[in-house]
């Protein structure tokens, strides 16, 4: 008997325990009320979601304390210690959680695409879809705010830069010959494909201090991490025909392409301005495989090889028959790879790369032997510790071994550089609203065998939901060319110091930007020739040289993107302005140089109709005129060259062939057929003026990729 | 006498309440999913977040389980569909990866979490399609491959490779004439399937059969 009571006396005091009822209400800081929020005691199955008005209520068999949870999707989670029987109501207080939209993200002279972060302005794929950039990275900068379009030069001219002083960066290495092969009065294409890469960040000054050697800009290209067609593709057209393959197994992926181009057919249909005597020929393949050998680790490697001909006569005013003959045989090697990993919750991330490139030019003037040739090793570790409240400290260090080869009319030249830098960077977030980038960076290069240390600052503060002001400050110094070192050696770095002042407001897929910038050049090479001003291109510097040269640049530029108010339309316009002086080089006076357009305009817009599915695109740039030397002016490059304006178009459409994805595209550049110049130059006599203009006027391009595999997929938005 | 009831009280003692909990989980979990299969589009906002608390309360007690991280990770897949903009929809998919990460800690090589997998890197594509189509198509593909081979019975991944076939132009590789194939491999599926158990996973017959009518 005695155990049965026992036992009801057990179950009598279970179910006898009293019920206590929870109530309260949960807040956001501002007091505003949270439906739908999740409150409920640890370790238990009690809880109750808030209503409409904030409001849990809900019982519990515990009686004692008890520690109550609350969670609300974007919202800190919450956690109280309470003691139970209390009959006042709870009313809690959370705090939002650090998301894109109400943490300010720093953003001065930085323009990014990325499918990652969703702040950005452009996606990768814009970059590949607007007419006239012809799926050329670079092209496709030279359409954004900053920069500077010098049709017959290759390279990137930010504010006031020279095309020297931009560097093209691939997952952290500088690429050493980032364009094909310079030929005279042409500007190259840029040597890689637009789909190898997943995130674009073009910087138009003010940049981290984790890079270096670019006094005017860095473009950042990072690399995808898994290939996104499975199997074989072949593409053809105008130029040339390739052959791709991506396959993905579980923990790595391999790609591989190949090409053999030719312009014969597209020269046998549109009219060049360039006497061809060769006309251009290349080859060339790649090869790239990823790894992922742990959950967080991940090895890239990516190699490619290509080998190009061409010969032309071009216009020489210097020359008595007026053209000089050039050919070149170009072959480029380049290779990259890259580690990176993370440890203790990502906390700890670590990056890692080398790279080797050689390129080498056979290139002749006349009979002259011109030839010149380079090769770059490079080495990068960075790791990065990240702290509470998104704050983060980055520690970094890269070397690298350049050697450079030229032949000027037979007498050979040659340099060996170790470069060395160290360099930290931290990120701190005082609130959600203000954040400031604070960096170092000390540099040493042997062939000069000097140091600097240039110190870099960027804050970012969010004046609204969706504006914010950005600010950067910074140091920059760069090896002089290596043009001046081969005869002299003494020389320093030059040096340009940025100020940028940033505003952006993204709202509703609409975004407007304008940043003003002032930038201060000093140390620059001067180069004394005691001769007339020699405006020659492919001149060798000869003259004595030091770095008594100095200039500065300034202006403002505006963006502005919209995706709302015409239902299915893209369009975006951008505005650069900029002014500015140097004295450099063989100037005698502060002058503005001859690859500075003051006011550069583009307008792109673009419409994919589902119906026919075809993505149509147009293109409208303007570009004020140029300085360009004229003997007969007695002041220094005083005249000015005409506007120089563009219209393109680009279509691509999508269809199936045998069940086989084909994509076919077609594009017009400079519709309007206009007669553009770029420079003007002027033969010895100082009588004749000759102009430089575009390798064709208005021409044409169509092609297509067809997919041979039948699971491949294509997206539109990379037509 | 006296040692054996003690024995048995003790014994129950310390049984009781494990029984007790997993019937309180059962219970619960039978409760949450009927209201999960209430569920019809015309559910609000509200409702549909009432369940995804329901199960992530349920997960905070029963932290070994996969089953409660599996269904909150669906319900937030669904609220994702109902977000008014592109960064409220985010916001849902950031959860429900969450909770598929949680569970996937619990059960790793899972079928059904790789659908979920699937399923949430589908939803993050619907978001933007032109600009995600890139980043999260393999992704939602390579979900739907490690389902089939986990385990080839399972209906549900065909229903999400259908469903999405379904909507894809036809000139992108999709359409009636792709997805029909694939749907009726996912209704003979449907037709022997059995799941492990009440609480586990037993969607997708439904959501196919307004799709299936297309195919003649």
């Amino acid at each position: 008997m005695k155990p049965v009571y026992f036992l009801c006396i057990l179950l009598l005091s279970s179910t006898a325990t009293a019920q206590i009822r929870l109530t309260g209400r949960v807040l956001d800081q501002k007091g505003r009320t949270l439906p739908g929020a999740n409150v409920f005691l640890k370790g238990t199955y009690d809880g109750g979601n808030t209503d409409s008005t904030g409001t849990f209520r809900f019982t519990t068999v515990r009686n004692d304390t008890a520690t109550l949870l609350v969670s609300y999707i974007g919202y800190e989670p919450f956690s109280q210690k309470i003691t139970l029987g209390s009959s006042t109501p709870l009313i809690i207080r959370l705090q939002e959680a650090a998301n894109e939209l109400n943490t300010v993200v720093i953003t001065a002279g930085s323009f990014e695409a990325s499918d990652e972060k969703r702040m950005t302005m452009l996606k990768p794929m814009d970059i590949v879809t607007t007419a006239g950039a012809n799926a050329d990275i670079t092209a496709a900068m030279n359409l954004l705010p900053g920069t500077q379009r010098v049709g017959e030069q290759t390279g990137l001219f930010v504010r006031g830069g020279s095309g020297e002083e931009a560097k093209v960066v691939i997952d952290g290495m500088i690429v050493q010959n980032p364009y094909f092969s310079s030929m005279p009065d042409v500007q190259s294409r840029g040597r890689f494909q637009p789909f190898m890469f997943k995130g674009t960040s073009f910087s138009t000054g003010g940049y981290s201090a984790q890079y270096g050697q670019a006094l005017s800009s860095v473009l950042l290209l990072n690399t995808t991490d898994k290939p996104q067609n499975e199997g074989l593709g072949l593409s053809v057209n105008l130029a040339n025909t390739g052959l791709s393959y991506d396959h993905t197994s579980d923990k790595s992926s391999i790609s591989a392409t190949g090409y053999y181009g030719n312009l014969k057919p597209l020269f046998a249909l549109v009219r060049q301005n360039i006497d061809w005597t060769q006309v251009p020929e290349f080859a060339g393949t790649s090869l790239t495989y990823r790894l992922q050998p742990s959950k967080t680790g991940m090895l890239k490697f990516y190699g490619m090889y290509s080998a190009s001909q061409l010969g032309m006569n071009f216009i020489d005013p210097s020359s008595n028959a007026g053209k000089t003959a050039f050919k070149q045989r170009n072959n480029n090697f380049f290779t990259t790879s890259t580690y990176t990993d993370s440890w203790a919750d990502s906390r700890w991330l670590l990056y890692s790369g080398l790279s080797y490139s050689y390129d080498t030019d056979a290139t002749t003037f006349d009979a002259y032997d011109f030839g010149r040739s380079s090769e770059r090793l490079q080495g990068r570790a960075v790791l990065t510790r990240l702290l509470p409240n998104n704050n983060t400290l980055l520690f970094g260090t890269e070397a690298s071994r350049v050697t450079l080869r030229n032949t000027v009319m037979g007498t050979r030249y040659a340099l060996n550089d170790n470069y060395a830098a160290l360099f930290v960077e931290s990120q701190t977030y005082l609130g959600r609203n203000l954040a400031i980038q604070l960096g170092l960076r000390g540099e040493y290069s042997s062939v000069i065998n000097r140091f600097n240390l240039a110190p870099r600052l960027s804050m970012a503060y969010k004046t609204g939901l969706y504006s914010q002001i950005s600010l950067a400050y910074g140091q920059f110094y760069q090896t002089p060319d290596y043009r001046y070192l081969y005869l002299n050696r003494s020389l320093t770095y030059e040096r340009a110091d940025h100020l940028i002042l940033n505003y952006q407001i993204i709202k509703n897929k609409r975004t407007f930007r304008i940043e003003t910038f002032y930038k201060n050049y000093a140390e620059l090479v001067r180069e004394f020739t005691g001769q007339p001003y020699d405006a020659n291109p492919y001149r060798f510097p000869i003259g004595q040289t030091n770095n008594s040269g100095n200039g500065y640049a300034q202006g403002f530029d505006m963006f502005w993107r919209d995706q709302k108010t015409i239902k299915g339309l893209d369009y975006w316009i951008t505005y650069s302005y900029v002014d500015s002086k140097r004295l450099f080089q063989q100037f005698t006076v502060s002058a503005t140089p001859t690859f500075i357009s003051s006011h550069n305009i583009s307008l792109i817009g673009k419409r994919y109709f589902e119906k026919i599915s075809t993505n149509l695109g147009l293109t409208y740039t303007i570009s004020s005129g140029r300085p360009y030397y004229n003997p007969t002016n007695e002041t220094f490059l005083a005249d000015r060259t005409p506007m120089v304006n563009n219209l393109s178009f680009s279509a691509s459409h999508i269809t199936r062939i045998n069940k086989n994805l084909v994509v076919l595209y077609a594009s017009v550049d400079n519709i309007l057929n206009t007669h553009n110049v770029y420079t003007y130059r002027y033969t010895p006599d100082n009588k004749t003026r000759y102009a430089v203009g575009p390798q064709s006027y208005r021409s044409f391009f169509v092609g297509g990729v067809i997919m041979l595999s039948r699971k491949a997929n294509v997206n539109v938005n990379e037509l | 006498m006296k040692t054996l009831i003690i024995l048995v009280i003790t014994t129950l003692g310390i049984v009781a309440p494990v029984w007790a909990q997993s019937d309180q989980y059962k219970q619960a979990m039978s409760q949450a999913i009927g209201s999960l299969q209430t569920q019809t589009m015309q559910t609000s906002t509200a409702d549909l977040q009432a369940v995804a608390n329901q199960f992530e309360r349920i997960a905070s007690v029963e932290t070994k389980e996969w089953l409660p991280r599996y269904y909150a990770g669906l319900m937030y897949v669904y609220l994702g569909f109902t977000g008014k903009d592109e960064a409220a929809k985010d916001k849902y998919l950031d959860q429900a990866d969450a909770n598929l990460k949680a569970a996937e800690a619990l059960s790793p090589n899972n079928d059904e979490l790789a659908v979920l997998k699937a399923y949430i890197a589908q939803s993050r594509m619907v978001v933007d399609p032109m600009n995600r189509w890139q980043q999260y198509g393999p992704l939602a593909q390579a979900g739907i491959e490690k389902a089939k081979s986990l385990n080839a019975a399972n209906p549900r991944p065909y229903v999400l490779e259908g469903t999405s076939l379904m909507y894809t132009p036809e000139q992108f590789g999709g359409g009636p004439t792709t997805a029909c194939p694939v749907l009726k491999q996912a209704a003979e599926k449907f037709a022997t399937f059995k799941p492990a158990n009440d609480l586990s996973p037993n969607w997708g017959q439904k959501q196919i059969e307004p799709l299936l009518a297309k195919c003649k």
